[in-house]
C-alpha cells in the first residue's frame, strides 16, 4: 500500500468560491508564512500543514471564505 | 521611495472606485492594511459604497487609521440597516470619541433612530460630561424600555450629576432590565429619598437581580438608616440578595444584626458564610465569638480563613476576652 505523502484535512479550509484572486490579506497576516496562492486557480490554499490556529487569517478575509478548524482539545 | 509608495496607494485608491465589488474589497482590505493616513477621505466616501461588506471594511480601516476626522461619518454609520455596520461603527467610536465630540453627539440624539439613539446613549458614557443630563433625561420617559435602560445606565457614568429625582421613579418602572439599571445608578446619586426608595425595593421587589443590585448600592451609600431593611433581607429566598446584603452590613456595623449574621454563618452557600463571618469580624462584638469558633470547621477554605481573622479582630478589639 503506498504511503500518503500530503494531508488532505489540512485546519485551513478556504472556500474557492468566495476567495478573491487578486486578495492576500490571509497570506499576509499569516505569521507562519503556511498560506499561498495556486498559481493555477488564484486562489490561497494552506501550503504548509503548520498551523498555530491563531485565526487571524479567518478574521482578516474580507468574504469570509476561510474556515479555521480547531482541533477539538485546544478549543 | 515616497514615489513608489504613493503610486502604490494610488494603484489601490483607484481600485477602491471600480466597478468590480471584489476589486473593492482588495481594495478596502488593503488600505486597511496600509494604514497610510491619506487614504482617509477615500475610506470615508466608501462608507457609502453600495456593498454593505465594503462599507464594514471601511468602518474597520478607519477605525484603525484613529483619526477624529471620520467620526462624524462614522456616526452616520450608527443608523445603517446593516447590523454588522452599527455595531462595528459602534466599536470604532467608543475608541475614537473625544469631549471634543459631545455636542455633535447630543445632535445626533436628537434624531428619531432607536439605533442611533441607543448607541448615543452608550458613547456619551465615554465623555462622562454631565452638560449630556438635560439631553438624557427626555428618554427616561421614552416608550422604548431600552432606551430607558440605556439613558439611566448612562446616568452612572456623568461626573458632578449627584442629584436626579427622575431617576427614583425609574424603580417602579415595569421592565425589571430597567429597574436593575437603575438601582445600580442610585447609588451613585445622593438625593435624600434614594436611601428610603432603595431599602424599599430591597424588600418589596419581585426581581431577585434588583434587590441584589439594591444590595450592591446601598453598600455604597453606607447610611446606618438602611440597616433595618437590610436586616431583613438576609432571609431573602436568593443567596446572591444574601451575600451582597452581608456586604452591605459590612460598611455598617450594627448590633441589633448579629443574630441574623449568626444565623447567616450556617447558610447553605458558602459565599454567604463567609461574608457573614467578615460583617461578624468588623461588628467587633465579643459574643459572636462562640459562633465563629464552630464556622472554623466549615467545609469551605475561604470560610475558614475569614473566620480565623474575625476571631482575630474581636479578640484584638477586646483584650480581656483573649486574656481569657
Amino acid at each position: 500500500m503506498a504511503l500518503a505523502t500530503q494531508r488532505v484535512d489540512v485546519p485551513v479550509i478556504v472556500d474557492e468560491s468566495k476567495c478573491l484572486e487578486k486578495c492576500t490579506a490571509c497570506i499576509e497576516v499569516c505569521p507562519l508564512d503556511v498560506l499561498a496562492k495556486n498559481p493555477e486557480t488564484g486562489k490561497a490554499y494552506m501550503k504548509y500543514d503548520e498551523c498555530w490556529f491563531c485565526l487571524p487569517c479567518e478574521k482578516e478575509c474580507p468574504t469570509n471564505a476561510i474556515t479555521v478548524q480547531i482541533p477539538f482539545l485546544l478549543r | 521611495m515616497f514615489a513608489d509608495s504613493d503610486s502604490e496607494l494610488n494603484q489601490w485608491l483607484e481600485m477602491l472606485r471600480s466597478p468590480d465589488l471584489s476589486d473593492r474589497l482588495v481594495a478596502v482590505k488593503t488600505l486597511q492594511h496600509l494604514g497610510d493616513e491619506d487614504a482617509l477621505e477615500p475610506l470615508i466616501v466608501a462608507l457609502q459604497d453600495e456593498s454593505c461588506a465594503v462599507q464594514k471594511l471601511a468602518v474597520t480601516a478607519l477605525w484603525e487609521l484613529a483619526n477624529p476626522k471620520a467620526v462624524p461619518a462614522l456616526v452616520e454609520c450608527l443608523v445603517s440597516d446593516d447590523q454588522e455596520i452599527r455595531e462595528e461603527a459602534l466599536s470604532a467610536l467608543g475608541e475614537l470619541i473625544s469631549p471634543n465630540h459631545l455636542m455633535l453627539l447630543l445632535e445626533a440624539l436628537h434624531r428619531n433612530h432607536l439605533s442611533m439613539q441607543l448607541s448615543v446613549l452608550i458613547l456619551l458614557r465615554k465623555i462622562h460630561d454631565a452638560q449630556s443630563l438635560p439631553y438624557v433625561l427626555p428618554f427616561f420617559e421614552s416608550e422604548n424600555a431600552e432606551l430607558r435602560e440605556a439613558a439611566v445606565t448612562t446616568l452612572r457614568y456623568l461626573n458632578q450629576v449627584e442629584r436626579c429625582q427622575p431617576a427614583i421613579t425609574l424603580l417602579s418602572d415595569l421592565n425589571d432590565g430597567v429597574r436593575r439599571a437603575a438601582t445600580l445608578t442610585l447609588g451613585h446619586l445622593a438625593d435624600a429619598e434614594v436611601v428610603p426608595a432603595l431599602c424599599q425595593a430591597l424588600t418589596s421587589d419581585p426581581d431577585w437581580q434588583v434587590r441584589r443590585n439594591v444590595a450592591k448600592s446601598l453598600a455604597i451609600h453606607a447610611d446606618p438608616k438602611a440597616v433595618p431593611a437590610l436586616q431583613s433581607a438576609l432571609s431573602d429566598k436568593h443567596w446572591q440578595v444574601r451575600k451582597f446584603t452581608l456586604q452591605a452590613l459590612q460598611k455598617t456595623p450594627d448590633d441589633h444584626t448579629l443574630p441574623a449574621l449568626i444565623k447567616a454563618l450556617t447558610d447553605e452557600y458558602s459565599d454567604v458564610r463567609r461574608d457573614a463571618a467578615i460583617a461578624l469580624g468588623k461588628l467587633k462584638n465579643p459574643a459572636a465569638l462562640n459562633a465563629l469558633q464552630q464556622s472554623l470547621d466549615d467545609p469551605d477554605r475561604d470560610v475558614c480563613i475569614f473566620t480565623q481573622r474575625a476571631i482575630q479582630s474581636i479578640q484584638e478589639s477586646t483584650p480581656e476576652t483573649s486574656n481569657a
